[in-house]
């Protein structure tokens, strides 16, 4: 460092103050996480000792073990997985079409109708919520003995009622216009004079083209789904067995009880996050570039 | 020409079947539910009609509405301003500093982990005797406070969490907004002599408006639906949530009881269109406020 300017920020001031700020915060980011994974691993004594104990005098790892042996965290990981990954790759698809329909296509009422996929994104889910609940539960030849529309189930009793009402995101047709608006016209055309079908340009120039914009559609709304606990919880309320990771792990609250049992609770969301974590941390780019294009730059 | 518009309409099918099935058709439904009153069991078309009453009930009579309705307020005018401002803290003392990807990823791990956990994890948290955070607290001479037990300090102990674990994504937009300031500018106002405030007032502040409007705007519409972090932070059922003694019931969580749990599907609706509306004229007076000259199509 001799020599060297003193390393200063945009604004003039040292960068070692903001080191100290930084680091402060960054801290706070971590130690919830920290704390819970030594936590899993306490005994029940340990968890109310006064003074605290930071770390398990011998890991207990039979809390994971006893964890799942009450609550299928297996089954709601697999549950998760199908669901977010159906949506994901539902919203890549209709994202493209739309996406490109929107941008490359010039016909009438096509500005309305991008204006109210957006304003789609100021109404609250509520809104939404009790009557395709009702909807889903009356959907006729569905889940058993249920055509007349009373008495059955419906589409409850399956995984399609968690995925149908996110099949389609506003927020990834958006944003895969945006894109798709930058690719060259005249690459197109030439397709079109080489006789290529407009359905043959969407998956043969487009879709390739617009890859990088459909990862992190797909990506963003993977997690985005992974983490939501709204209407799976609604959902599950008539079929357990569809439960999410989410849900299921809000029922570790009354599958153990929280004040004696605390150890166990830790220990089922720290199999419950932990993993995906590392996960979704190494996607961090398509995470990131998700949420900067999402309308900030024009 | 003619054959290029079809094209672009059944790229568009998906997209309008869906928001047909699951936008316009419940949004509609909901405005006729929001008249009546109906507890699901019955077929909807033969709910008796109640007028303005479901509206006037919950607007004059049902004090746990007006009480979630202020929460609510509070939580949405506290929290989203908060979390803003410590990201575009964060960003600033980040900016000319090397492993950015390192500190942003740190930030960004709350973001990426479903809220409901870690609700759940900030609970035993703010436990009053053995919990993590009176112990620091402790430890820097400051009394235990009661955190989450307590009405008086419940609210504002969910809106720290929230505010934590809302940093993260606020933080990713507010950088890439000051990546895309040139360093010229600065490096010019230095030459200039215009002092850190200065610099950040006049140059950081101005060309960051966009993306200040984009995260209070999105950042306001998903804090009028908090639901997750009051599930998990005050009570094992979803029934029993929003206490103690509905200091932290919101109007999401109350909708959901009054729909799932009380089966009102008639007053629920009302409650999501109160909802609605405020929601609207709240994102039309940010933007007015901040675009005095027009609104730009961001």
């Amino acid at each position: 460092m001799a020599g060297e300017v003193r390393p200063v920020n945009r604004y003039g001031k040292p960068m070692a103050v903001g080191s100290v700020v930084l680091a402060v915060v960054a801290a706070t980011m971590v130690l919830p996480f920290i704390w819970l994974a030594l936590s899993a691993l306490k005994t029940r004594a340990e968890l109310v000792a006064v003074p605290p104990v930071w770390a398990p005098a011998v890991p207990q790892w039979r809390n994971f073990k006893a964890a799942v042996s009450e609550v299928p965290l297996g089954r709601y990981y697999l549950n998760s997985f199908i669901v977010a990954g159906a949506i994901s790759i539902s919203v890549m698809i209709t994202s493209a079409m739309a996406g490109f329909a929107l941008s490359k296509y010039a016909f009438r009422g096509r500005d309305i109708v991008f204006q109210g996929i957006l304003a789609t994104m100021m109404l609250p889910s509520f809104l939404f919520t009790i009557p395709v609940y009702y909807m889903m539960r009356h959907v006729p030849f569905a889940g058993g003995n249920n055509w007349l529309g009373y008495g059955g189930m419906g589409l409850l009793r399956s995984r399609l009622s968690m995925i149908l009402p996110f099949a389609v995101s506003a927020w990834g047709i958006f944003l895969s216009r945006q894109f798709i608006m930058g690719i060259p016209d005249s690459i197109l055309d030439a397709a079109r004079i080489d006789g290529a079908s407009e359905s043959r340009i969407l998956w043969s120039i487009i879709v390739p083209a617009a890859r990088p914009a459909l990862i992190t559609v797909g990506i963003y709304t993977f997690i985005s789904q992974w983490n939501n606990l709204f209407w799976p919880l609604v959902v599950a309320t008539s079929a357990p067995e569809l439960a999410t990771l989410t849900v299921g792990l809000k029922m570790l609250e009354t599958s153990f009880d929280p004040n004696r049992n605390a150890h166990l609770i830790l220990a089922g969301l720290t199999l419950g996050i932990m993993p995906v974590m590392a996960v979704f941390a190494s996607l961090q780019k398509y995470y990131v570039r998700g949420i900067t294009m999402s309308g900030v730059k024009e | 020409m003619r054959s290029r518009t079809r094209a672009a309409w059944l790229f568009l099918l998906p997209a309008l079947v869906f928001y047909a099935v699951f936008l316009i058709f419940p949004v509609v439904s909901s405005l006729y539910l929001s008249f009546h009153e109906w507890n699901m069991l019955t077929p909807p078309l033969q709910a008796s009609s109640v007028g303005m009453q479901n509206y006037t009930h919950i607007l004059r009579q049902d004090p746990v509405f007006l009480k979630a309705l202020w929460n609510t307020l509070v939580f949405v005018a506290v929290s989203v301003p908060l979390s803003i401002a410590l990201a575009v803290l964060m960003a600033t003392l980040m900016s000319r500093r090397r492993f950015a990807g390192l500190w942003r990823l740190i930030f960004l791990l709350p973001t990426i982990t479903p809220a409901i956990a870690l609700g759940m994890v900030w609970r035993y948290l703010y436990r009053p005797n053995y919990g993590l955070i009176n112990t620091l607290l402790n430890a820097a001479g400051i009394a235990s406070q009661p955190w989450l037990n307590d009405p008086a300090t419940a609210l504002m102990s969910i809106i720290i969490t929230a505010v934590w674990a809302g940093i993260g994504s606020n933080l990713i937009v507010v950088d890439a907004g000051m990546r895309d300031i040139p360093e010229e500018y600065y490096e010019a106002a230095a030459i200039d002599g215009a002092h850190g405030w200065q610099r950040f007032r006049h140059i950081t502040l101005p060309l960051l408006k966009p993306t200040l409007l984009f995260v209070f705007v999105t950042g306001t519409i998903a804090a009028w639906q908090v639901f997750d972090f009051i599930v998990a932070m005050t009570a094992p059922t979803l029934g029993r949530a929003g206490g103690p003694v509905n200091s932290t019931m919101t109007l999401v969580v109350y909708m959901y009881q009054t729909a799932f749990e009380y089966l009102n599907m008639g007053r629920a609706s009302a409650m999501a269109y109160v909802l609605f509306f405020i929601v609207i004229a709240v994102s039309l007076v940010q933007l007015r406020v901040f675009w005095r000259g027009g609104v730009e199509n961001y």
